[in-house]
């Protein structure tokens, strides 16, 4: 998992390393406001459902659980003009804790953004990661209280519950604009493309399972890409 | 063992989930940790004659097997010191009404009384070390008594190897207060309503001496009720009452003594955990007595009482990094012999502090200083410095 991880890492990275080395995709224009990727992302396998340790010192069996969403994608482009990196668009986004399971699963934001932690439950969560774009711990709070964390870097960032070890999600942080978060039917859309030729990748569950070319033109007509992952 | 952990550990990878099969029929967690510490002259730490807390290597591997939607074997599996694996727990549990916290559970159980003796896992416990309460090896066997409170006084804090004229002759180790390594055979039930929970069970052993076989035609009933006001507290009550003394002793304590404090154990148990931001506080006390025989003078004639404190405090103190300590006491009650009224047992203090660190998900560093103070045996003080690696998934 460490390397399957690592290597989305790299992929996330690396729109930042080509901006910091001043050798963006060559030649861009400036950004303006430029074309539509859009596609479906296919799951071939099902996605498998969260497992919960054996809980033999217990004195009875664990309570019902939400179980995550692992069908949800991310597609983002791999390299990016340079002045993307240039114009960060944070946002605030949410990752609830609710019914024992952090929700959405995915949360993809791009770097500066803010992420809240709201606990939903009536039990305590206690929210952490050790990855190494981002290692924090909110500590324990309880239903109603939320805590904030603000993630500076690009890359993939692994959040836990240290009361639950079932609880996990993920939050792909990127130094670019250009990433979507497919739907429940597995559609995405990228908006805003300035026209030329990108590595597109598909990421599902802490892998990137999926690259492709693709072209978007200047006339402004949507560039269509598929994915269909093992 | 060592294969199979390795095994389901690659297949666990970084997950949260914990490694299945069977269309997750069956459910597999484990942990692998190994304590060095300095050397413990004074078993302080000791929970057999051979195997110290603070130098163990242990593999544990755990398994859940879902039979049907309301029935599951639940198994734990370990080895300490790579010696042969013991079942540590191996049980039915039975859930009638899925999504309502009643439960049946019947087999090698856990422990319903107190708390710390089900934060059995590594990860649970901030510190290489058990409490006192749980783990310190008294003076006292289920198997071989004093004749006379000479006898015991004698054994003053030898508990790690003890022998008594009546009952088994040789010298073996004694028995904790509670012992928190091994679980006990018999059936339990739960049932939990917020903001209160309770369990009782029926078992073959007692407190100090759980039992898969049964000793002595007798069965220990035990209860916990646990209150929880909020996620913040929770603030448990417990009691146990067993008969703890083998058959084999009984037969052989001589014609014409008499039990005046009876042959059972009774305990009564307090847990309280309150947590909150980056602090866990848990603190439990057990009080106990053991009834003995009264075989020759100088008499035995009251039960023998103890008494078990602990407080513990864990602080992260940045992500991945957190400080313990725990500070407790046992004590035991007093007894006239020849040699004057002193304690029955040698009383003993510790205080412990350390530091844990999370480098990576699934695995843990401890490292802990231990100060031990007893008030006989051999060794009196000591300092003990420990290190521990736990893996788990």
């Amino acid at each position: 998992m460490v390397l399957r991880t690592g290597v989305a890492a790299r992929a996330l990275v690396l729109p930042t390393a080509v901006w910091l080395l001043g050798a963006p995709l060559a030649g861009q224009p400036p950004l303006r406001r430029g074309g539509t990727i859009r596609g479906r992302v296919e799951l071939r396998r099902q996605p498998a459902e969260t497992e919960l340790r054996p809980a033999v010192t217990e004195l009875g069996s664990h309570g019902p659980h939400d179980l995550p969403d692992r069908r949800r994608s991310v597609v983002y482009l791999e390299s990016a003009p340079q002045p993307a990196f240039a114009q960060p668009q944070p946002r605030r986004a949410t990752l609830d804790q609710r019914n024992e399971s952090f929700v959405p699963y995915v949360l993809a934001i791009t770097v500066g953004s803010t992420v809240d932690f709201p606990n939903s439950d009536r039990t305590y969560h206690n929210v952490f990661s050790l990855s190494k774009t981002k290692r924090f711990d909110l500590g324990r709070y309880p239903r109603g209280q939320s805590r904030s964390v603000r993630f500076e870097q690009p890359g993939v960032v692994r959040v836990f519950c240290e009361i639950h070890s079932h609880m996990s999600a993920w939050i792909l942080v990127f130094a670019h604009p250009y990433f979507a978060t497919t739907d429940a039917e597995g559609r995405y859309r990228i908006d805003g493309v300035p026209a030329g030729a990108y590595t597109l990748a598909a990421w599902n569950d802490g892998v990137v399972r999926a690259r492709r070319e693709v072209e978007v033109g200047a006339e402004g007509e949507p560039a269509d890409a598929d994915f269909a992952l093992d | 063992m060592l294969a199979l952990m390795a095994a389901v550990s690659a297949q666990s990878t970084a997950s949260a989930d914990a490694p299945s099969f069977f269309g997750g029929r069956l459910r597999l967690g484990g942990e692998v940790s190994g304590t060095l510490g300095s050397d413990d002259k004074g078993f302080f730490n000791y929970s057999d004659y051979a195997v110290s807390r603070l130098r163990l290597f242990r593999i544990d591997l755990a398994a859940e097997l879902r039979l049907a939607s309301a029935l599951a074997v639940l198994a734990d599996v370990r080895t300490d010191n790579l010696e042969t694996p013991r079942v540590y727990a191996l049980y039915l549990r039975v859930t009638p009404w899925p999504g309502r916290a009643i439960d049946l559970q019947a087999g090698l159980v856990p422990p319903v009384f107190g708390a710390y003796g089900r934060l059995r896992y590594g990860y649970d416990d901030p510190l290489p070390s058990l409490p006192l309460v749980y783990q310190y090896l008294t003076v006292l066997r289920y198997d071989s008594v004093p004749a006379r409170a000479e006898d015991l006084a004698a054994q003053r804090g030898r508990g790690w190897l003890v022998g008594y004229p009546v009952g088994a002759s040789d010298p073996e180790t004694g028995l904790p207060v509670v012992a928190g390594e091994r679980y006990d055979t018999g059936l339990q039930l739960r049932v939990g309503r917020a903001p209160l929970s309770a369990a009782v069970a029926l078992t073959q052993g007692s407190l100090s001496c759980p039992l898969v076989h049964d000793i002595n035609d007798g069965r220990q009933l035990s209860g916990r009720v646990a209150f929880t006001p909020g996620p913040a507290l929770v603030v448990g009550v417990s009691a146990a009452s067993a008969e703890w003394l083998s058959r084999d002793v009984v037969a052989a304590v001589p014609a014409g003594s008499s039990w005046p404090s009876g042959r059972r154990q009774d305990a009564l148990g307090v847990d309280v955990e309150w947590s909150a931001g980056y602090w866990i506080v848990r603190g439990e006390a057990v009080w106990s007595r053991w009834g003995l025989p009264a075989v020759a003078e100088t008499l035995i004639a009251e039960p023998l009482p103890a008494l078990g404190a602990f407080a513990e405090a864990r602080y992260k103190i940045v992500p991945g990094l957190y400080a313990a300590a725990r500070l407790e006491h046992l004590g035991f009650g007093s007894i006239g012999s020849a040699l004057g009224r002193q304690t029955w047992d040698a009383n003993v203090s510790r205080l412990e502090a350390g530091l844990g660190w999370e480098p990576r998900r699934y695995l843990l560093l401890k490292a802990s200083w231990q100060h031990d103070r007893r008030d006989g045996g051999r060794v009196r003080r000591s300092d003990l410095f420990a290190g521990q690696v736990l893996l788990w998934f």
